[in-house]
This record gives structure tokens, C-alpha cells and sequence, in this order.
């Protein structure tokens, strides 16, 4: 997007209006600033990933006046420019003495505190750090204004909720600079302050956590071997020909890369391989040479063999049990990346640069991809666990059936039950669960607690593990309670757990919780998403029958005593 | 550069192209008002790679004065 036209961006937003369907996603820009020419660019960011966005922005300079009419939008991102907080601030400030910059502050806290209380319940809240750089670099003393800008920050940092995510505007300035981020000329006829060009990055910045909110997040970060994850070619040079050192200055920057993909992996970023190598070749690197930041444990999977990338790239997302459109792929080579970008343009393909210096600030840039709002433990263990999966998949093929392996694996269970100490994990689990989510409904962190508090609600959670390691907490059911009936708000699974039966033992739970609190019928739903059709079936093949089917989604009904229960013997609950 | 202007207008007011003509103005285009005015001062700006003056871009309020201000500033 940085690199389009703003025509090209209005052209094809109106070009994507046409195509991109589904639910709207509601964004309200509210701002003190003439800011317009943000809206067609989020909606074109948002559609081109195939999210029906609709941009609403509220009258110049109401944020607080219209904030509770956008509080149910899916998102609403908060344009409160500092140096506009009062007509001419950034100048004025400077005349007032300390107790008035005080009492101008407490008055714009109280503000703020008001509008993000209204959106308390908004999935998401996007809100600009308070900046003076732009009326201020010039000097080299701190004024009042920037005292005013840093405490409204202080206050900001210590005093927000999870739905609130805070941007730094001074990231955006510093990469374009202010002479192609600000455009005076508007700023003294119109109090419009900011340029396309600024737009364009700001959107772009935002964008992957607009995304996150609706599951869209990318999950893998998969590298080509040669002159990516080092210099040189294995096969061509000599074991120590290969070049990713952080005394070499040839080196260097494959090394910092390395390290760049080590932290995505702590973060529970999926780091695999897919190159055209011998694979003895490079496991013997993986295994042996001394300048490898990235060891085995730290890569999941691993394409290495002469089949063409597509076809590899397909295999990984499969054996990861993640969409395609997850993948950020790396390679050095022309023709590879092109192949990739034309076979697969959900794909976001990174081609190593001509200058290896600008190489390690590309992997830096793509970090934002894989944006998460929150870091779970989940998150932390996440690359470990879905090595373990790897495993497991190979060692599928030596048990002569599923269920005979099924057995070995030794799979537990633990129930968690309206618990409020894992609210986030579970919000999380709603937001980016695609694939096994019979309603795919999202939650934030905040709504999550509410259902529990509510006392109508019946929450459940499952952490599961096996010999191989723990998955952690991946299964969520949210069941409202009335005397007649428990119905089923959401049923879902991480795909991480798929393909264990642990579906059918975490529906005898539910059953066998619903029969405590003698509730007589059981009630449930499907609505069809793009991504999870493998749960179609899912309520007939337990014993639902369907009741009414209404646009894409199919209502279910089931007399508590018709239940079947499964009794899978080798999976453990406690 | 005529048919570029009138591309460019329509796409910023969401008109047809076909409703644009020479006479075409703040009066007879109903989306055309000071935001999409500046919109519009945006993107001829990126696309012919210039810059306006103040007084050029309150001047600017019809096909016939774009095309004449800017055929000024390109020569």
C-alpha cells in the first residue's frame, strides 16, 4: 500500500466494494483533526485481505460528543491530535503557567478517561501516544507542551485496558520524516495536519491489528536456506565456506537475521525451512556448525528436497494444520519469489535485498505481521508445541490404526470452569480460531469476563496434553443457561489439538455439566464461514437434529436424554 | 492531460466519467465539497508531481481551471 498511488488506492477500494463480501466490519475514525483521507485507505487495506470494512468518521472535533454511538463498532481508532487538544495548544501552552498546564492536563485526562470508558466493551480501541515533535524539534529545551504531551502519555500507559491498542505516531515520523509527513498548508486553512503520504504508513502500521481482531494473523515465517539463512551455497562452498557469522562482516547481516527469526520463535512464531538443498546437507549444518544461531529445536518444519516451493509451501501449511494465507516466506532468488507471489498471492513473500546491509531491516519490517494483542503462555510454548505435533504426525504412520495410536499418546484433559484467571487466553482463542469454531463469534478479553459474572452463563476451557507435551489451554465452550434450555454460544477448537477425538470427550463434559444443573434440552448452532467446513456435520454426527436453518446457518436441538455418550477410554479428564 | 483530469475527478467524486465534461464545476458535481476538494488536490498533486499554491488550490473549483493552472505549472 506505501507503494500506491493514492488514485490507484481510491480506484481499486472502488474495484474491491463490488467483490469483498461478509459480515461489515464497522471502523469509526473520531478525530479533532480533519482526517478523511485515512478512510477509502483502510478500507482498501482491510478488503485486499478480504475483510468487508466500512470506514465512518464523526463530525470535526466530536470524539467525546458522538463516542457512545461507535462504541459497538468492531473497531474504533481515535485520531486525538495533541497539538489541536484546544484551538492553537502547541503555541498558547507556552504562556500558561504551571498550575493551569496542570489543571489543562487533569481536564484532557478526565476526557480521554470518559471516551475510553464508552468503548470499554469495543473490541478494539486504536489511539495515538500524545507527540509535540512536530511543532517542537526545533528546540533544544522542554516546554510545556511537551510536559502536557508526556504526562497525558503517562497517563495512557498505566491506565488502559486490554482493548486499547496505543500507537507511536514519532515511529511514523521518524521513518518518512515530518517535512513528507505534515503539510502546513492545510493545517492554517482547514486543520487537516497530515499528509498522504503519513496516511499510507499509518494505515499500513495499523493494519496487521485491525486484522488480528478477525483471526487474520500470520502464523509462520518459513526461509530458504542459501544466501538467506547464510551466504553462500551449500553445496558449492566447503562445511565452513557458508558464511553467517557475527565476525564476518559478510556474515553479519544472515546473523542478525537468524537472531531476528530466534526472537519470533520465543514468540510462538511458527520458523520453518523450505529450500532446494540436499537435506542431509543441511541437516548437517542444522546439527554441526558452530555459526547456526537457529538450532534444531528452533525450527518446526522442514521442506528440504527438490519439489518446487508451492507445492512445499501447501505441504507445511498442511502439516501445520494452518491456512496458506498464514505464511511469511523469505528467499533470495528472482524466480522463486515471483513463482510463489503469482502461484500463491495470499502468501506475503519477502525477497532478500541486492544490499545485504538493508536485509536485516526487512525481517525487522515483517515482524508486524505477526502482530498478537496479548502474550499468552500459549504464545510463549507455541513453537514447541507445534514441533511436538510435527512429531506426532510422523509417528503416526508406524501404529497400524489411528486409534491404536490414539492410545499410545497418553492424552489428558483438565477443566477449567468459569474461571476469570485465564480470560485473556480464552478471548484470544475465540479471535483466532478459524477452522474447528462451529459459530466463530469473537470476544474481547472484557466481554469474556462479563459472560462469567453474568451467572447465566456456563464457561468451560480444556487444557490438553500428551506424552509429547502440552498443548495448553485450546478448547472453549460458552453455553447460555435459562431453566428450559442450555444453549450453545460457541464450541471450538485450536487446530493445534485436531484429529485426537478430544472434540467428543470435551462434548460428554459439557453434557455431563448440563445434567448437574438438570436442564432438560440442550440447543446449538452452525454458521458457515469460508474456514470451517470440516465442523459441518459436527452437531448431526453427535446426535442434534436440525430445527431450522436460517441464511448460512443451521439450529439444533437435543433432549439431554437422547445424549450418547462416547466414552473414549484413552483420553483422561481431571 | 484532459482525459487524465477527468479520470481523476470522477474517481475522487465517485461520479461516471461520462458525466464529466469541460464545464464540469463545484456547481454542477454534487459530491464535490471541501473535503473531497482536498482529496482531489492530493491526488493530482502525487500524480502530476507538483505542489500547489495556496491561492491556486482556491482557484481550482472547476475542470476548466485545474486544466488551466496546471498547464501553467507543467510549462
Amino acid at each position: 500500500m506505501m507503494h500506491l498511488k493514492y488514485l490507484d488506492i481510491l480506484k481499486k477500494n472502488i474495484g474491491l466494494r463490488k467483490t469483498v463480501r461478509g459480515d461489515i466490519f464497522k471502523v469509526a475514525v473520531l478525530s479533532n483533526i480533519i482526517c478523511h483521507q485515512i478512510n477509502e485507505m483502510i478500507e482498501f487495506s482491510l478488503r485486499s485481505h478480504g475483510v468487508n470494512a466500512s470506514v465512518t468518521q464523526c463530525n470535526y472535533d466530536n470524539i467525546i460528543q458522538e463516542v457512545e454511538k461507535y462504541a459497538h463498532f468492531d473497531a474504533v481508532i481515535i485520531f486525538w491530535e495533541a497539538s489541536n487538544v484546544t484551538d492553537g495548544l502547541y503555541y498558547r501552552i507556552n504562556l500558561l503557567n504551571e498550575h493551569d498546564v496542570e489543571e489543562l492536563t487533569d481536564k484532557t485526562i478526565g476526557e480521554i478517561n470518559y471516551v475510553i470508558d464508552s468503548l470499554k466493551n469495543t473490541p478494539l480501541v486504536i489511539f495515538n501516544k500524545f507527540s509535540s515533535t512536530i511543532f517542537n524539534y526545533h528546540f533544544q529545551k522542554e516546554n510545556n507542551f511537551d510536559i502536557f504531551c508526556n504526562s497525558i502519555n503517562h497517563h495512557l500507559k498505566n491506565n488502559i485496558s486490554t482493548n486499547i491498542k496505543i500507537i507511536n505516531l514519532e515511529n511514523i515520523l521518524s521513518d518518512i520524516s515530518i517535512k513528507a509527513a505534515v503539510d502546513m498548508r492545510y493545517f492554517y486553512s482547514s486543520k487537516a495536519l497530515y499528509t498522504i503520504e503519513f496516511y499510507k504508513h499509518y494505515v499500513e502500521h495499523i493494519t496487521p491489528i485491525l486484522l488480528s481482531t478477525v483471526g487474520k494473523t500470520k502464523k509462520a515465517l518459513i526461509f530458504d536456506c542459501d544466501n538467506t539463512l547464510w551466504k553462500g551455497i551449500l553445496g558449492e562452498e566447503e562445511f565452513d565456506g557458508i558464511k553467517m557469522s557475527a565476525n564476518d562482516k559478510d556474515g553479519l547481516p544472515y546473523h542478525e537475521v537468524q537472531n531476528l527469526a530466534l526472537a519470533l520463535s520465543k514468540k510462538g512464531v511458527i520458523v520453518g525451512l523450505c529450500s532446494k538443498n540436499n537435506s542431509e546437507d543441511v541437516e548437517q549444518v542444522l546439527l554441526h556448525h558452530r555459526d547456526m544461531v537457529l538450532s534444531e529445536k528452533d525450527i518446526t518444519i522442514k521442506k528440504v528436497n527438490w519439489l518446487d516451493k508451492a507445492t512445499n509451501l501447501k505441504e507445511i501449511a498442511n502439516e501445520l494444520n494452518i491456512g496458506t494465507d498464514s505464511i511469511v516466506y523469505v528467499d533470495d532468488s528472482d524466480f522463486e519469489t515471483n513463482f510463489i507471489k503469482s502461484m500463491m498471492p495470499e502468501i506475503t513473500v519477502i525477497k532478500v535485498p541486492e544490499k545485504k546491509h538493508e536485509y536485516p531491516s526487512l525481517i525487522r519490517n515483517a515482524f508486524k505481521y505477526f502482530y498478537s494483542s496479548g502474550e499468552t503462555k500459549e504464545d510463549y510454548n507455541k513453537a514447541e508445541m507445534y514441533r511436538h505435533e510435527y512429531l506426532r504426525a510422523k509417528e503416526k504412520n508406524s501404529f497400524s490404526s489411528i486409534e491404536e495410536y490414539l492410545q499410545s499418546l497418553n492424552l489428558n484433559l483438565s477443566v477449567y470452569m468459569n474461571d476469570l484467571s485465564i480470560t485473556q487466553r480464552m478471548a484470544q482463542l475465540t479471535q483466532k480460531t478459524n477452522q474447528f469454531n462451529l459459530t466463530t463469534k469473537r470476544y474481547t478479553e472484557t466481554q469474556i469476563k462479563n459472560l462469567i459474572t453474568s451467572n447465566h452463563h456456563l464457561i468451560l476451557a480444556i487444557n490438553a496434553k500428551d506424552r509429547f507435551g502440552d498443548s495448553g489451554i485450546t478448547a472453549l465452550s460458552i453455553i447460555h443457561l435459562s431453566k428450559e434450555t442450555a444453549e450453545i454460544d460457541t464450541f471450538l477448537m485450536s487446530c493445534r489439538i485436531l484429529g485426537r477425538n478430544i472434540e467428543f470427550k470435551f462434548f460428554d463434559l459439557i453434557i455431563e455439566q448440563i445434567k448437574k444443573l438438570e436442564i432438560p434440552q440442550i440447543k446449538a448452532s452452525y454458521i458457515k464461514t469460508i474456514k470451517n467446513q470440516q465442523v459441518e456435520y459436527f452437531y448431526e454426527n453427535i446426535g442434534f437434529s436440525i430445527t431450522n436453518r436460517t441464511g448460512n446457518a443451521k439450529h439444533y436441538v437435543l433432549e439431554i436424554d437422547n445424549y450418547i455418550t462416547k466414552n473414549i477410554d484413552y483420553i483422561e479428564t481431571n | 492531460m484532459e482525459n487524465k483530469i477527468k479520470e481523476i475527478m470522477s474517481v475522487v467524486f465517485e461520479t461516471e466519467l461520462s458525466m464529466i465534461d469541460d464545464c464540469s464545476s463545484i456547481e454542477t458535481i454534487k459530491n464535490w465539497d471541501s473535503l473531497k476538494h482536498m482529496m482531489l488536490i492530493a491526488v493530482l498533486e502525487e500524480e502530476f508531481k507538483i505542489t500547489f499554491a495556496d491561492d491556486e488550490i482556491l482557484d481550482m473549483l472547476s475542470y476548466s481551471s485545474i486544466l488551466t493552472i496546471l498547464k501553467n505549472k507543467l510549462n
